[in-house]
């Protein structure tokens, strides 16, 4: 089988001791304001985890990674076990990313199937044709949470373990996305069955209620091997797809749940109620 | 299971395989939406809202034309769309409708 490395003309040889595997090169994600948080983009070959509850943004953030890397030459694949592909595609289209036109030209795939098939190819059968034809740099499987109804609590992580050492070995960059309901409290438990260890980065995002509306944030808990902006950032889901936007600095409290204002933002307010009265 | 041989069939034959019945009408449906679908005849079934005793001849159909190909995953067969033979009998069945189309306007 043809790997991503081979069609780049690299062996794995030559990518041990490349300047690119020791911090040059980076996965972008093509969402600039995300790229400088990582500073450059994800590291190659990394399987990230983008966790959050259900309306977070996962399933864009996926999207507009495969789509802005076809655009940088890389093709990609999105596993999804949930949504039909015609739901994909409509979405897709609705930040203007035409996914039927790169399928038609060879540089992506939306696979449908079930968690099931999935966990049964343990040694990859269910995808390789698609692998062989599309030679994929980037994969996103949409989600990693779906698994766990198929299997024991105590294999999930052994099974994780194996599909994402399947896509390392094939230098694929992999997004996984993990529906986690409980991104809060002090602890940042991301899954309660120890995947976080097994990913190289994790993303979360999570819905919080600022002065009676819901926003959107964004964090980077974990990136192996890299510095990364360890600010809490707000981030909008927009015609364009993802743009994120500055960090939540007048707040704290926010992954917990319970934001309030930093008490020096709460007495620049008193003192400048105090001083408009003075006036 | 099933075997996914095709023996030379002419626009019209593959015409009326294709709209043989209503079943394989949804089948074609679902797999022309959602070329990437791999799934068992079960989940196939599932996803139309049929049961597998109804779809099964009628994968099989399509599977001996061409449209489909199978492979087997594990315990599982399973079936998704052969996308280059689609296009191509897609085109043999454009060429028919439009050489009937000629002799119906002499």
């Amino acid at each position: 089988m043809t790997t991503p490395r081979a069609k780049a003309g690299a062996s794995g040889f030559d990518q041990l001791f490349s300047s690119k595997a020791e911090g040059g090169h980076r996965v972008k994600t093509g969402i600039a304001e995300l790229d400088e948080m990582l500073r450059g983009g994800f590291m190659p070959g990394d399987a990230v985890m983008v966790a959050g509850s259900a309306g977070s943004g996962k399933t864009t953030l996926g999207l507009q990674y495969l789509f802005n890397g076809v655009k940088l030459g890389e093709p990609g694949i999105y596993v999804t076990f949930e949504e039909l592909p015609d739901q994909i595609y409509r979405d897709a289209n609705n930040f203007g990313w035409d996914l039927r036109k790169m399928e038609e030209e060879g540089k992506f795939r939306v696979i449908c199937t079930s968690p099931s098939l999935m966990l049964e190819s343990g040694d990859g059968s269910l995808l390789e044709d698609i692998f062989r034809e599309v030679q994929p740099q980037r994969l996103v499987i949409d989600s990693l949470s779906h698994l766990e109804m198929f299997v024991k609590k105590d294999d999930m992580r052994m099974e994780a373990y194996r599909m994402i050492s399947y896509l390392k070995t094939r230098g694929i960059s992999s997004i996984l996305l993990w529906e986690s309901p409980q991104i809060s409290g002090g602890s940042f438990s991301v899954t309660d069955v120890g995947l976080s260890f097994l990913v190289d980065c994790i993303v979360a995002l999570k819905p919080v209620e600022i002065e009676s509306s819901m926003r959107k944030a964004l964090v980077i808990l974990k990136m192996r091997g890299s510095d990364h902006d360890k600010r809490l950032r707000e981030f909008e889901i927009t015609p364009a797809g993802i743009k994120i936007q500055s960090a939540f600095t007048n707040y704290e409290g926010i992954i917990s749940g319970s934001p309030r204002k930093v008490a020096s933002e709460k007495f620049m307010e008193l003192f400048r109620g105090a001083s408009e009265k003075r006036k | 299971m099933f075997r996914g041989e095709q023996a030379e069939m002419s626009g019209s034959e593959i015409l009326s395989t294709l709209l043989g019945s209503e079943v394989r009408g949804d089948l074609l449906v679902l797999f022309h939406r959602n070329p990437g679908l791999i799934d068992t005849v079960d989940g196939v079934a599932r996803r139309i809202g049929r049961t597998t005793v109804a779809v099964i001849n009628e994968v099989r159909e399509l599977l001996e034309l061409g449209v489909l190909r199978q492979k087997r995953i594990g315990a599982f067969e399973v079936v998704s769309l052969d996308r280059a033979k689609d296009r191509e009998l897609l085109e043999s069945v454009a060429n028919h409708l439009k050489a009937v189309r000629i002799s119906g306007e002499k």
